[in-house]
């Protein structure tokens, strides 16, 4: 396999990425289906630089004249598919806040607090 | 053994009037029971309105009108009101009211909505403001198939069935303009009473006229949604 200065850069910079992504989740600081997806991106980066023609045959079969913009719909596409994701889960914990903000006003009904100020 | 009517004052940094306004609603209407929600207030609201005489519930931080409203509701239900009327905690609502909207709720209806515009002379609100009301009545009249004359009055009145439903389901954003298709899809009884408002006692509004525009748009948005939504 004949790979150029370039792929080893971008393998370089998918392996630092995972290395940040497992470090990360050793640290207990996202969840195991989080980790999966960035390793997964981590992993079609490392693809793409080993594969060089990749591109070229991704973009031919989709019918695209320049291989580049096919490499940044696909990039487009996955970046606005996790987005959205990200947006669904900050509006449902979003209400999760509020019903418990919620429970914890009704319960201050029960057990009121006389001091000066109400924080 | 509590009252079956619950009045619920939403209240955000009120200290100046919120006392006022409880005395006023216990001097007009004896007998009700009276609860503050304090919704994240800086100040001492939640103190002066225990002061009152009134049960306070407070928010930890300020989670908004709709969720204000929402904790009201969850409130009754906990406690099995068989009516609750909503006013705001700033005076703007006169209190005078809330016996007529009793009345409705004890008659049968489910939701009663304390209208501006069924032929009480109120306070003038904006030019711009009036309009986007008028836009969004006639909006909620055509999606509702009943007349609407003032979708975003905070002046309601509900029942028991009404208290058990959006204690449950509650609007996320425009509680007033959504609750009232979300009563007309599940079949309940909506009826309107007139009111008339009052300029606040304290503070000003936050609605600068670029914030009513993006409201109207928002809220013509959010009805649409609410029409096809599956629940």
């Amino acid at each position: 396999m004949n790979l150029s200065r370039s792929s080893f850069v971008v393998l370089a910079f998918a392996a630092v990425f995972a290395l940040a992504v497992l470090l990360t989740a050793r640290r207990m600081r996202t969840t195991e289906r989080h980790t999966f997806t960035w390793l997964a991106v981590c992993f079609v980066i490392a693809a793409l630089a080993v594969w060089r023609h990749a591109i070229d045959e991704i973009a031919a079969a989709m019918g695209i004249f320049y291989p580049p913009s096919a490499l940044f719909f696909g990039a487009l596409a996955v970046l606005l598919w996790l987005v959205y994701r990200v947006t669904l889960t900050v509006a449902e914990q979003r209400q999760q806040l509020k019903r418990l903000a919620q429970e914890v006003a009704l319960l201050s009904a029960e057990h009121p607090r006389e001091d000066a100020s109400s924080r | 053994m509590h009252s079956k009517h619950l009045v619920v004052l939403l209240a955000y940094n009120e200290e100046a009037c919120i006392a006022e306004t409880i005395s006023e609603v216990r001097r007009v209407v004896p007998g009700v029971d009276v609860l503050v929600v304090d919704d994240g207030s800086a100040d001492a609201t939640a103190v002066m309105a225990r002061r009152a005489g009134a049960v306070v519930v407070s928010h930890p931080f300020n989670l908004g009108v709709a969720a204000g409203e929402a904790t009201g509701l969850l409130f009754a239900e906990r406690h099995g009101y068989a009516a609750l009327v909503r006013i705001d905690g700033d005076g703007q609502h006169d209190p005078a009211f809330i016996a007529p909207l009793l009345a409705r709720v004890d008659d049968g209806a489910d939701l009663v909505i304390g209208s501006r515009f069924a032929g009480l002379q109120s306070f003038r609100s904006t030019g711009l403001r009036r309009f986007g009301n008028q836009f969004l009545a006639r909006l909620l009249t055509t999606l509702c198939k009943r007349p609407v004359t003032d979708p975003t009055s905070g002046f309601r009145g509900f029942s028991a069935r009404a208290i058990a439903f959006f204690g449950e389901t509650h609007p996320h954003d425009y509680p007033e303009p959504e609750s009232i298709l979300m009563a007309a899809r599940q079949g309940f009884r909506i009826d309107e009473v007139p009111v008339q408002m009052r300029p606040r006692r304290t503070g000003t509004s936050s609605l600068t006229p670029w914030r009513s525009a993006f409201y109207m748009i928002k809220v013509s948005f959010a009805l649409l949604l609410e029409r096809v939504r599956t629940t």
